[in-house]
């Protein structure tokens, strides 16, 4: 087990660092440049040349690189061009906003997938199985964008239950309020993702049902649904789990649209922002970040498969 | 002094937000418009004001863009003049001046009573402190308009001189932006972060990628702001905008998206006001590069063009034939210059022998598609294929700005009184005119505003004679005005949003 778990680190480690050199990279070779963002369009030449130097831009590359990965190394991801504010400060800030945003979506998608999934794999061939199975594949196919106009439309619009837009300026000072501002986003992700998730729990339980430990507990006198839940679902579960992993670098995308329409101060509507001003030390703090955590779930992914599934335990 | 209406990259609306948007709109039709409150103007109230581009940072004095004037200048700052929506320069933080007769010497009387919010007092060496700054940093934004400024001296406490080495006719209209602003002398906020300044309202709250909250300063040298508190939200996505003053987010919207405009019109107490603007939509010949240095090519092109169509599509536009619009010195209508006459074109580019031509279109995707939609289907009828590039703004400002590696742009210049540019040979249009030239040059520094606008006009005439863009409209901005809003402004919206008159009545 501490073999494994080394190498998994290992390999987590040379992902991030990867990660770094082709984001910092991806970032120089992008047109336009933010000394000239800062001068504008009467600009001199000059100016955009001392404000470069005042930057640190005009320094070579690998000097660059080499201070910004000293810097993370020692927990220090540097400061936004244009504020001057820490990077992790204004990551931390953003997190508020989208951490709960992706939990709450993926909870509204496990609610929506587990039971769905394996009711429709329990009654497949009757008609309320197909109706799941028509709707799941329906709702899997629809932009996140569409999925959430409709959703404004119908709560906020027509039913005036929620909002439609904004987050309180108070934050979570005001519990109440932030979580109502999230309800429709993370709906919308929800859903959707949900919908997609649905086929997977859907195939998983119909694999389940195949399966000799399944035959087994019903042979031993329990009916198919007792048989299933008790000896199928923990084989299900494992492929939510890899399904759910994969899935998080699908919701991280999805924020960043949906921040946007649902006017999220999030990380995703931060990234687009930056981007948009190329606040480079910004956007390159911004995404390792997100790498990191996208990887760090893969890993984590990793060691439950690794705990809960005898075989791979094995094969080490 | 230039700078462009906006800048961030995710403007972009697909055809499937539009399909939300009907939706929306049908289902607007069931609710019955709510009175509004018509009671007294409320002094503790809070104005909620959604606005769509975001400053990168609040540093008024190194950051360029619109967005941090139209917020900050006259709120938060102040200068010795300012500006009123028309454009027509007023004193503010002088009560009075006075311009020598031979133009080279501007004398300033200051208010009296006038505190920073960081509690310094307004005296006459700040001023000289500021401008002078400006006048010796080049990274400062306003430097180059101080450029005939020789000295600035402070006779006494509350008089300030700035002497010119020849005439400036566009001093004082500098004076009413950044070049102008006051602030206090030996202080040491962080101006990206944080601001001290003189005006009706201080700095509270800045939360970048959410909003920025303004409270009066009770302290204030002139008549107080007439809400206590204006809460300004950042909503880059137009639809999500109008999603906010729908669900009673908001009191105040601007700009709203033409398109969208008819779903607020009259919704939960909402009226739309349509305010003028200096905003020109530049299609931008590269006057430099062959196939477009040939005149007959740049003629053909704008007679390809259906404004008033186009003004049309726009929905929210007046049309514009010369370099200088409507609310500027030196505006004549010049229709007369570029009539809609396809036939005409043609015979053009057949003269030129450029009946088989293929052009290329710079355009910063936040824009949308309407105009480079139109301007294909304008080309294809004179048998010109145009290629659309849409870039991100970053992108343009390298590629086409500074390196003039472009045929055809298509950019908004928003500041007002921006006409040097076509007598500026090294700006990106390329154009090189002497008589243009020498025309500004005397317009410039004519004492006489009169003269001045006079000699303006011949010049915007030779240039649109000359070809050297097309001017596709002049923008107009739709504002979205709540319930119990009284005193918002309708004109210039995107330079300048003046707070301190509008009042909120809350019953």
């Amino acid at each position: 087990m501490i073999r494994y778990l080394l190498t998994r680190l290992t390999l987590l480690a040379v992902g991030l660092l990867v990660a770094s050199a082709l984001i910092f990279t991806v970032l120089r070779v992008l047109p336009g440049d933010v000394a000239q963002l800062i001068a504008g369009t009467q600009g001199s030449a000059a100016q955009v040349a001392e404000i470069r130097r005042q930057l640190g831009l005009d320094r070579p590359l690998w000097e660059q690189y080499a201070d910004w990965i000293g810097g993370v190394l020692h927990g220090d991801l540097g400061v936004s061009m244009l504020t001057g504010s820490p990077v992790a400060d204004e990551l931390w800030e953003k997190a508020q906003v989208t951490l709960p945003l992706g939990i709450l979506s993926m909870l509204i998608a496990l609610l929506i997938s587990v039971p769905f999934g394996v009711l429709s794999a329990v009654r497949r061939g009757r008609a309320d199985g197909t109706a799941i199975s028509v709707v799941s594949q329906g709702l899997a196919a629809v932009p996140v964008v569409w999925a959430g106009m409709m959703l404004v439309v119908l709560f906020a619009v027509v039913l005036g239950w929620l909002p439609a837009q904004g987050f309180p300026r108070s934050g979570w000072a005001a519990p109440g309020l932030a979580l109502r501002s999230l309800m429709l986003p993370a709906l919308t992700i929800g859903v959707v993702e949900g919908a997609m998730l649905l086929r997977f729990v859907r195939s998983a339980t119909l694999q389940a049902v195949g399966q000799d430990f399944v035959r087994t507990g019903a042979a031993k006198g329990l009916t198919r649904t007792q048989a299933l839940i008790r000896h199928g679902l923990p084989s299900v579960g494992l492929s939510i789990v890899t399904v759910l992993g994969l899935q998080v670098a699908g919701i991280v995308v999805g924020a960043v649209v949906i921040e946007l329409v649902f006017n999220l101060p999030g990380i995703g509507r931060m990234l687009a922002t930056d981007v948009g001003s190329r606040d480079l030390v910004m956007v390159q703090g911004e995404l390792l970040v997100l790498t990191g955590f996208v990887l760090l779930i893969g890993f984590v992914v990793d060691l439950v498969h690794h705990a809960i599934d005898p075989r791979q335990r094995e094969a080490g | 002094m230039h700078s462009f209406s906006s800048r961030p990259a995710l403007l972009r609306r697909s055809a499937v937000a539009g399909l939300g948007i009907a939706a929306l709109a049908l289902a607007g039709c069931t609710g019955s418009p709510q009175p509004g409150p018509t009671g007294e103007p409320d002094p503790d109230a809070t104005l909620r004001l959604g606005l769509v581009l975001e400053p990168d940072n609040l540093d008024i004095r190194h950051t360029s863009g619109a967005a941090l004037e139209q917020i900050l200048i006259d709120n938060v700052y102040e200068g010795l003049v300012t500006r009123t929506e028309e454009n027509e320069i007023v004193p503010s933080l002088a009560s009075e001046y006075e311009v020598s007769e031979d133009g080279l010497t501007y004398t300033f009387t200051l208010n009296e009573g006038v505190t920073f919010h960081g509690g310094g007092e307004l005296t006459a060496s700040d001023v000289v402190e500021t401008y002078n700054q400006v006048r010796s940093d080049e990274t400062l934004i306003g430097h180059d308009q101080l450029a005939h400024v020789v000295a600035v001296d402070a006779p006494d406490d509350r008089t300030v001189v700035l002497t010119l080495d020849q005439p400036d006719q566009n001093l004082l209209f500098a004076l009413t932006g950044r070049a102008g602003l006051v602030f206090d002398e030996g202080d040491e906020t962080d101006l990206k972060t944080a601001a001290n300044g003189t005006g009706p309202f201080t700095l509270a709250d800045w939360s970048q990628g959410d909003g920025i909250t303004f409270t009066r300063n009770d302290e204030y040298w002139g008549e107080a702001a007439g809400v206590a508190a204006v809460e300004v939200s950042y909503i880059p996505d137009f639809t999500a905008g109008v999603n906010a003053a729908l669900d009673g987010s908001l009191d105040v919207l601007t700009a709203v998206q033409a398109d969208l405009a008819p779903q607020l019109d009259g919704q939960n107490g909402f009226t739309l006001t349509r305010g003028a603007t200096t905003d020109k939509a530049t299609l931008a010949f590269n006057n430099q590069a062959a196939p477009l240095d040939d005149v007959r090519v740049r003629e053909a092109l704008r007679l390809a063009i259906d404004h008033e169509a186009l003004v049309e599509a726009v929905g929210a536009a007046t049309t514009q034939y010369g370099p200088i619009p409507a609310l500027d010195p030196g505006y004549e209508d010049l229709s007369d210059v570029a009539p809609f006459d396809p036939e005409r074109a043609k015979e053009l580019l057949a003269e030129a022998g450029q009946e088989d031509l293929e052009l290329e279109l710079t355009i910063p995707s936040f824009y949308g598609t309407t105009v480079s939609t139109f301007l294909v289907s304008a080309f294809n009828d004179i048998g010109v294929e145009l290629k659309v590039d849409p870039v991100e703004f970053p992108t343009w400002l390298q590629d086409v700005y500074t390196n003039k590696d472009y045929q055809l742009s298509f950019v908004l210049h928003v500041e007002p009184r921006d006409f040097g540019n076509f007598a500026n040979p090294d700006y990106y249009f390329g154009y090189d005119n002497a008589e243009v030239q020498e025309l500004y040059a005397e317009a410039t520094s004519t004492v006489d505003p009169d003269e001045s606008a006079e000699l303006l006009a011949q010049a915007a005439r030779i240039v649109s004679e000359d070809h050297a863009a097309d001017w596709l409209y002049t923008g107009e901005t739709i504002t979205a005005v709540g319930p119990g809003v009284a005193g918002f402004p309708v004109h210039s919206i995107n330079s300048r949003i003046d707070l301190a008159a509008v009042t909120l009545a809350t019953e």
